[in-house]
């Protein structure tokens, strides 16, 4: 099998030589992760609305300013195309920068900057400006937040070519994710899902990528009937799914993508192969959403295992909504099971 | 309609652009002269697909950027600097070929030649040198950073928010407008409001300076002051250069649609290189001879550039795919397979 | 060594986009000697009349449009004699000049061959 692995396995290993295992928040892993990489790379600089002594809107640069100083974590004023912009300068000038936006919604005033500048000037300059930038952004819907403070762009920036993209989805992942973003001599856009910060897990900062390259993609948990294929927060829901469906004797595979670009198109494949149905699962809208990409690659790689189509489960065609119909937006446990109930009843006409 | 303002009286004593400096300036802007007149041709000649023209602009770009140290600082332009190009060294082929549409960015190294890669943006690259100084400063270096704009592009956000942070941070940059007066077909009066982009450095908190921009000793002395300022920890600047566009703004433009030829023909008057020209005749750091010499290698560097340019080989095809990222994704080795065997040549 | 051979000039596409340009008024004529650069034809687009400078040094043989005649972008405009470094000659070269029009449009390879599927 290529292109995935199981957490199980990975633990059959054992933990790695100096492990240092303790439970934190995926706010804290990617806490401890700046740390990391700010005590073993000097070149890199955390900067970004409020990251200083704040330590960001949601304490997840808390107290590097105090621990790295203030020159190499430092608040930004307000303005979104600057900070990338600078981004792109201080990455000319030999720095790694891990800019942060404060949301996903205010992503849109850079977007100049990331598609036209930051996402090309190494390929502008036939490969000799160096653009090894990290663009912290926390991401998605699910806690009922002001407009614009719950958005996925994440298939607008895996469309742009030159930008890597990931997302978590559990607190030892943003850990080795954000490592190894930061690690990338390319432009990564680190998408936080701000709805799974809080929930705490055992993670071991010493933990390596391991034999999980840029692009790899795991399988979080086996099964025989379908697959489900998720990323960020949606990956949370796809397990809570699986075990209701497990409770009516069906076996759900559940597969966190973690890079959305690369994709992991050999992993989707191997695992359908196995399951022979797919429902792809995401909080953006439907319509040209990465779900279709993800349904194009199955169908591409292993559309001779298919026993029904591709289905996709995803926000509508609407605006984010306000809080009490977030919950309606988003993909349900209920949408969730319907798919995959009719990739099991499916017959082919 | 705008009138240049009339020729300063007798040289300007400025003790720092003496016979050296003067002649050096005179033969990079005659040679961006000629470079631009072959250029315009190979456009006619199907030879470039577009070009942009910088004549009347040659001493507001050779003269500032003449203030630089190749050495350490680093220039970012839009995509009509090149007499700033060529003021710093870069190889001009590599440039020009940006205009023959061989590489967007042009063929040179930006990195090595301290001068980024061109950019159709504009205002983009302005952040990008508040960056480039703000890391500058942060390891301890000495360098500056030019940031190049127009009057049209000082309407967008981007050059707003580049001035505020490199106040903030007081970071050693030098943002260089060139007022060229139309901004493609809408002049000044109805592109900057208030009038002077030079006054809105007031409201940064930093040194704003409008200078004849025509007149290649001013020039020089605002951007070297910048540049010192800078130096010394004091922060940014802000320097207008008013020139003026004789050129349509692009080769596919059409001036007659919007502006008075007079006002063309009276500006061709003003021409930088004959300001340049007078004051050395006058001070005498250049006789006859100079300028017959200065002449005859403005010309010969031209058309070693035309030639070079419209010779240049075109990018092979693997170069679509060889700078995208410095690790490559499986997924593209797979398109650049399909390129391989469907499409390649 | 130098011999003589003969470059045609096509008309370019000379405003992005630009299919066609009006001759307004020829500025050379046939056996006339003249320098690269030179004034040779005014052209009227549809955006402006720019004058063409010449794209060879050499001796004007032949014009193939009148003034007033319309020509379609990629056809013949001007033939020259030149004089070229002996060996350098020969049909078709068109002496660096790289136009975005090609003179002879060869038709597309075809490499892709389809089946149908196995019933």
């Amino acid at each position: 099998m290529t292109g995935t692995m199981t957490e199980a396995a990975g633990a059959a290993r054992g933990p790695a030589a100096g492990a240092v295992t303790r439970e934190m928040s995926m706010q804290q892993a990617i806490n401890a992760a700046l740390r990391t990489v700010l005590e073993q790379d000097p070149d890199t600089l955390v900067f970004g609305e409020d990251v200083g002594a704040l330590g960001g809107v949601f304490r997840v640069t808390d107290g590097l300013q105090r621990d790295f100083g203030a020159e190499r974590v430092f608040d930004t004023p307000l303005a979104e195309s600057a900070i990338v912009g600078m981004a792109v300068g201080l990455a000319m000038n030999g720095w790694r920068p891990i800019p942060e936006l404060q949301f996903d919604g205010f992503a849109y005033p850079a977007v100049d900057q990331i598609v036209n500048q930051l996402a090309r000037m190494h390929y502008r300059s036939r490969g000799a400006a160096p653009m090894p930038v990290t663009l912290r952004l926390p991401s998605f819907g699910g806690i009922q937040a002001p407009e614009h403070h719950g958005e996925s762009l994440e298939a607008l920036f895996a469309h742009v070519p030159g930008l890597k993209v990931c997302a978590p989805s559990d607190p030892q992942d943003a850990y080795r994710l954000l490592v190894q973003s930061v690690r990338c001599d390319d432009p990564v856009v680190y998408m936080e899902p701000k709805a799974r910060y809080w929930e705490r897990r055992p993670v071991d900062t010493a933990a390596g990528a391991g034999d999980m390259p840029v692009g790899r993609s795991r399988v979080l948990r086996p099964g025989r009937h379908a697959t489900l294929v998720a990323w960020g927060a949606m990956v949370h829901r796809c397990l809570q799914a699986a075990e209701y469906a497990a409770e009516d004797g069906v076996e759900l595979e559940v597969v966190d993508l973690r890079w959305l670009k690369p994709i992991d198109a050999e992993g989707l494949a191997a695992s359908v192969s196995r399951t022979r149905r797919a429902v792809v699962v995401h909080e953006a809208p439907l319509t040209a959403g990465l779900g279709a990409e993800v349904g194009s690659l199955v169908t591409e790689r292993a559309f001779g295992a298919l026993a029904a189509p591709v289905e996709r489960v995803a926000g509508f065609d609407v605006p984010y909504p306000a809080g009490p119909l977030e919950p309606q937006y988003l993909p349900t446990i209920d949408r969730i099971l319907s798919a995959v109930q009719r990739t099991l009843e499916y017959e082919r006409p | 309609m705008t009138t240049p303002s009339p020729t300063p009286a007798g040289p300007d004593p400025h003790p720092g652009f003496g016979p050296d400096l003067a002649r050096r300036c005179y033969r990079e802007m005659l040679t961006a002269r000629r470079i631009d007149e072959e250029a315009i041709a190979l456009q006619r000649q199907g030879v470039f697909p577009a070009y942009v023209s910088l004549r009347g602009q040659e001493a507001a770009q050779v003269a500032g950027a003449a203030a630089l140290d190749a050495e350490r600082d680093f220039a970012f332009p839009t995509y009509r600097e090149m007499g700033v190009a060529l003021a710093l060294g870069v190889d001009m082929v590599g440039y020009m070929a940006s205009h023959r549409a061989l590489w967007h960015g042009g063929l040179y190294d930006p990195m090595a030649s301290r001068f980024s890669s061109l950019n159709a943006v504009v205002g983009g690259p302005v952040p990008h040198a508040v960056g480039w100084a703000v890391g500058e400063r942060l390891r301890g270096g000495t360098g500056c950073a030019m940031a190049y704009f127009g009057d049209g592009a000082s309407s967008e956000g981007d050059i707003h928010e580049a001035m505020n942070f490199a106040a903030v941070y007081r970071a050693p940059v030098v943002f260089f407008c060139q007022n060229n007066r139309w901004a493609l077909s809408v002049p000044n009066e109805r592109q900057v409001a208030g009038g002077s982009v030079a006054a809105r450095a007031q409201g940064y908190g930093m040194p704003g300076t409008a200078v004849d921009g025509n007149d290649a000793a001013a020039v020089h002395r605002a951007t070297a002051q910048a540049l010192e300022r800078a130096r010394a920890g004091q922060g940014p600047s802000l320097i207008e250069a008013l020139t003026y566009r004789v050129e349509p703004h692009s080769t596919s433009d059409d001036t007659s649609r919007y502006r008075d030829a007079e006002e063309e023909r009276a500006w061709r008057d003003r021409d930088p290189l004959t300001l340049l020209r007078a004051r050395m005749e006058a001070d005498g750091s250049g006789d006859a001879a100079f300028f017959e010499q200065a002449e005859q290698e403005a010309r010969k560097r031209a058309e070693a550039v035309r030639d070079g340019v419209s010779t240049a080989p075109e990018p092979d095809g693997t170069d679509l795919f060889a700078h995208v990222f410095r690790e490559p994704t499986e997924e593209l080795a797979r398109q650049q397979r399909v390129w391989y065997e469907e499409v390649r040549p | 060594m130098t011999e003589t051979t003969e470059r045609t000039f096509t008309l370019p596409d000379l405003g992005e986009g630009l299919v066609e340009a009006t001759v307004l008024e020829w500025l050379a004529a046939p056996g006339d000697a003249i320098e690269r650069n030179a004034p040779l034809v005014e052209l009227e687009t549809t955006k402006s009349a720019v004058e063409i400078p010449s794209p060879h040094g050499g001796t004007v043989a032949r014009l193939h449009a009148a003034e007033g005649e319309v020509v379609q972008v990629g056809a013949p405009l001007v033939t020259f004699v030149v004089e070229v470094p002996a060996g350098e000659g020969g049909a078709g070269a068109q002496s660096g000049i790289v136009g975005r029009v090609p003179t002879e449009e060869e038709p597309p390879r075809r490499r892709v061959r389809l089946r149908p599927p196995e019933e």
